[in-house]
């Protein structure tokens, strides 16, 4: 029997690798994305640079890209949503809606990487008043700035003198509903401290944190290079108002190691922002019907020993589709999923 | 009435109103529990600090306060390493803040920080800077004017560096005059000139003279090793003094130096290579250790006797053993430990210049740490604090009166048991 091709949605960073490998090991795959170009949150939102390796985001985005267009085993499919499925493990028909139209393609299996969205910070409350102040920016408004080489109060487009990031904003918190970590802000802040660092020597950087989550190697290769050669001031406690005075923004907190209340003026105030469930995810988990844990990712089945498998035979998951995860994180696991999905393809071929 | 005088508004209407650059931030007065504090942080300070040499492992705390139990400074005060970065980072001044002469470097904080910040590189650098400024306590400022004018922080006199020999059973040969040894003995100042320590220095020339070891002395060309001033921060005598102690090894081509003082011995293994000092240098129990089934000591001394880890001889230079191994071997001493001990020892409260901030200290401890490891020591039931730091004898007998312990603790260095036991 012929070898189905294998559908991967997403064509993000764990999509792509996903894509590429499924075709490195000789097998098909259709590769759907719903924008019209490859590269996920990191092109969309303007990455400037990778966390930890300092990679120039948008030249290892197209790279990814380039490698999965160049590849004849690679059915790209940009422009291109998916509307409907039918069938089972090793033989899916999904019916894809672009364009040029209507069109159904036969999988043998399924690779959901719709990743995640970065949090809203006005959502929930406006203690941090990220739409009341033009100089409340998030990771994500500063990764675009840090793009541009250009990094400015946006109220008069001056440089600022001192600024900080407030970690956790919509992380870890059981009344916004996101219990969880976000795994990945804590790292990003520090590399984004350490790139306005480099870009403004002058100005005064500070983090305010409840505890900074640097895991493995990220400790030595961030972390402790902003604090140690770049000079960036780490403040234990979180600030939960923000006010404006004259043209600066006044951050009010407890310094905890002091404990002490302290209130400290401001040019820039930026709010490490974290991961949410995306769109994409919630429709791809109704169509496909796969559950979804209570922070609307997609529920990994497996344990700790299969981290990509789902509620559905057939159906695989990774990158942050799952959860909150780093790009490390998402290429490994788009691996791993690529993997399963070609050995469900295979084994169906086999049996004929 | 009273009560209102008590009160003055416009102090109040001061503090409370607050422009900060150019902004008003005042607020309520007493708002809070605590009244409200409004500070700005001041990276400038601790970029003032790493700017120096020495200096740049400051920056890299974390706050983890691993530091902040194993200070001995903060069992009797309220001090470490991790407070003092905060205090910097919050406006203090370390140049010109009491923070700076409170640490005796005793590195146990080094030992368990796991971001290398090394006060032993801090303190001194910023030190320097503190001491060119004029910033130095007064009783610190006359030990340095009397090691630059006597060649030891007492101000006695050069001339009778050696005249504690006069009371040694043995003669003490002077390099001056024996012209070449095996073995040069820095004998150093507290050893020379205490009445405490020439008794130890008495007892180990009777040793020496015992196992015939072939050595020499200095006497009046000797001057201090001055590694406590370096690190209280007269970098500059310390290189004065080493320069002069060099000269003089070199003229008697000094290959081996034996040495009573574990500062000495920090000084001449860590200090004076960089400045063209080629030489060994034991100390004295690491000397003797292996040696002591030679002197045949027969009496039974019946002594409970427990044992202070100098910070020099151990945290900086590694050896916990040999002086264990002397008391072991003195019959009838029943050695126990204290509970700090070893790598975790208390600090007597002598080094980086503490030996001589007695006066400046106690504006800012509750107790000497002298008495607080003598207090300790009394805990363990022992007859005998045995120490083998000249700093030390004098420090911890002096706490012994003033912590009332009289007749339960005596102080003695190692070398004065073994001489006792020998009948």
């Amino acid at each position: 029997m012929v070898e189905l091709p294998v559908l991967v949605i997403g064509g993000g960073p764990a999509g792509m690798e996903a894509a590429r490998g499924i075709a490195d090991i000789g097998y098909r795959c259709v590769l759907v994305e719903k924008r019209m170009v490859l590269g996920g949150t990191p092109e969309l939102a303007n990455y400037a640079a990778l966390t930890p390796d300092f990679r120039d985001a948008g030249e290892a985005m197209a790279e990814m890209a380039k490698a999965v267009q160049d590849d004849e085993q690679v059915d790209v499919r940009i422009g291109t949503t998916v509307r409907d499925v039918s069938g089972a493990a090793g033989g899916f028909e999904v019916s894809l809606k672009s364009g040029t139209g209507n069109e159904t393609v036969k999988a043998g299996a399924v690779v959901i990487a719709t990743g995640f969205q970065h949090f809203d910070p006005g959502r929930e409350t406006q203690q941090y008043g990220y739409y009341e102040y033009d100089d409340v920016l998030t990771l994500v408004d500063l990764e675009k700035m840090l793009r541009e080489k250009k990094v400015v109060r946006p109220s008069n487009g001056e440089p600022p003198k001192r600024m900080c990031f407030i970690q956790c904003v919509g992380s870890r918190d059981r009344q916004i509903g996101n219990e969880y970590c976000s795994k990945v802000c804590c790292g990003v802040a520090a590399k984004e401290s350490i790139e306005v660092r480099q870009l403004l020597p002058d100005c005064k950087v500070f983090i305010f944190y409840i505890d900074m989550r640097m895991y493995g190697y990220w400790e030595n290769e961030i972390y402790w290079p902003s604090q140690e050669k770049y000079k960036v001031n780490y403040i234990k406690g979180i600030a939960t108002d923000i006010r404006k005075k004259g043209d600066k923004l006044i951050v009010r907190g407890e310094d905890t190691t002091m404990g002490r209340p302290m209130e400290v003026p401001m040019d820039l105030v930026v709010l490490s922002v974290g991961m949410e469930a995306s769109s994409g995810t919630k429709e791809m988990a109704e169509i496909f019907g796969v559950e979804l844990n209570k922070y609307k990712f997609i529920e990994t089945t497996g344990g700790a020993l299969n981290t990509v498998a789902t509620s559905v035979e057939g159906v695989f998951a990774c990158g942050a589709a799952t959860g909150p995860a780093d790009i490390e994180d998402s290429i490994s696991s788009a691996s791993a999923a690529a993997m399963k999905a070609v050995s469900i393809v295979r084994k169906k071929a086999l049996a004929g | 009435m009273a009560s209102k005088q008590n009160v003055e508004p416009e102090r109040i209407h001061e503090k409370e109103h607050v422009i900060q650059e150019g902004m008003d931030i005042s607020g309520h007065w007493n708002r809070m529990f605590e009244q409200r504090v409004i500070w700005d942080y001041t990276p400038e300070l601790i970029e003032k600090v790493t700017d120096v040499a020495g200096g740049e492992s400051f920056g890299a705390c974390y706050q983890c306060a691993q530091c902040v139990p194993v200070c001995p400074v903060n069992i009797v005060g309220d001090y470490s390493p991790r407070r003092i970065y905060r205090r910097v980072q919050t406006g203090g001044d370390l140049f010109e803040s009491p923070d700076l002469w409170q640490c005796t470097t005793c590195m146990n904080c080094l030992r368990v920080c796991p971001k290398e910040v090394d006060m032993m590189q801090i303190m001194p650098a910023v030190r320097e800077q503190a001491v060119l400024n004029g910033y130095v306590p007064d009783e610190l400022q006359e030990v340095f004017r009397n090691t630059a004018d006597y060649g030891n922080p007492m101000g006695e006199s050069p001339k009778k560096r050696h005249a504690w020999t006069k009371k040694a059973a043995a003669d003490v040969p002077l390099m001056k005059d024996k012209k070449k040894a095996d073995y040069l003995w820095f004998v150093e100042c507290y050893p020379s000139y205490h009445p405490r320590g020439i008794e130890a220095s008495v007892a180990l020339a009777h040793v020496f003279d015992l196992l015939k070891v072939d050595y020499a002395i200095l006497g009046p060309e000797e001057k201090c090793s001055c590694d406590s001033q370096r690190l209280a921060g007269e970098v500059g005598l310390f290189e004065e003094c080493a320069e002069h102690n060099l000269k003089v090894f070199k003229r008697y081509k000094v290959r081996k130096v034996l040495v009573t003082d574990p500062h000495a011995l920090n000084a001449f293994r860590k200090e004076y290579p960089a400045l063209g000092g080629k030489f060994e240098t034991i100390h004295y129990t690491t000397f003797l250790a292996d040696r002591m089934d030679e002197l045949g000591m027969t009496k039974e001394l019946g002594l409970k006797v427990t044992f202070h880890d100098p910070c020099y001889l151990g945290r900086h230079n590694g050896e916990y053993d040999a002086p264990r191994k002397m008391l072991q071997s003195i019959p009838g001493v029943e050695l126990v430990e204290m509970g700090r001990c070893r790598e975790n020892s208390y600090c007597c409260g002598g080094g980086g210049g503490g030996m001589w901030l007695d006066g400046f200290m106690s504006d800012h401890v509750t107790m000497r740490l002298s008495e607080r490891r003598v207090i300790e020591a009394v805990e363990t039931g022992s007859d005998v604090l045995a120490v083998c730091c000249p700093y030390e004898v004098s420090r911890f007998e002096d706490a012994v009166k003033s912590t009332g312990n009289e007749g339960k603790l005596v102080v003695k260095d190692i070398i004065e048991l073994v001489v006792e036991a020998l009948g």
